[in-house]
């Protein structure tokens, strides 16, 4: 009864380190590709958005579409305030 | 920030607005525009929002990646940049003062 026992535990064993050595890679490459797959590509409309901003006075809206057909804009996305860059 | 504020008349000349986008609130980035001298709107994207539609949102930071997109008068992305190369404003100002850009 013992050996049995021993012998399900070890099977079991090896089947867990198996399963996790294979998926330990396909998880990591999965969250390593994920950040650029979902980046709109050059020469896709790029997404709308509406924005608060606070001008000193008052708290503004801003969309992207305010400037289509008038003006190019260039989006800076900076990781925190107070930081360099 | 500061980069694209150095490069902002020239960006101005082309037709091209300049805006900061981060996950700080829009009284923080006010703050840091005036600490820093900016002088083009800082957004407030509070909860991320934005950030995801863009796909530039780093779980280790809780933050948006550092990147560039520059957009085309008829809302289509003209240029990227990444990380490091984000820095650097040249090659945007580059690419806005083309001559089909400007019109």
């Amino acid at each position: 009864m013992r050996r049995i026992f021993r012998k399900i535990l070890g099977a079991g064993l090896l089947a867990g380190t198996l399963a996790g050595m294979i998926a330990t890679p396909l998880l990591a490459q999965e969250k390593k590709a994920s950040p650029d797959s979902t980046m709109p590509k050059v020469g896709e409309m790029a997404p709308d958005f509406k924005l608060h901003y606070f001008d000193g006075n008052d708290l503004k809206d801003l969309s992207l579409s305010d400037y289509r057909g008038k003006k190019n804009v260039v989006l800076a996305f900076f990781i925190f305030a107070f930081t360099g860059g | 920030m500061k980069n694209f504020q150095q490069n902002l008349k020239a960006l101005e000349a082309t037709d091209t607005q300049v805006l900061g986008v981060s996950m700080d609130s829009a009284f923080a980035n006010k703050a840091f525009a005036d600490q820093i001298g900016v002088t083009f709107p800082l957004l407030s994207d509070w909860g991320g929002k934005t950030t995801r539609q863009y796909g530039i949102y780093k779980d280790e930071y809780q933050a948006p990646r550092r990147v560039n997109f520059l957009i085309g008068k008829d809302g289509k992305i003209l240029e990227e940049q990444v990380d490091k190369d984000a820095i650097d404003p040249k090659k945007i100002v580059d690419t806005c003062q083309r001559p089909k850009l400007k019109n």
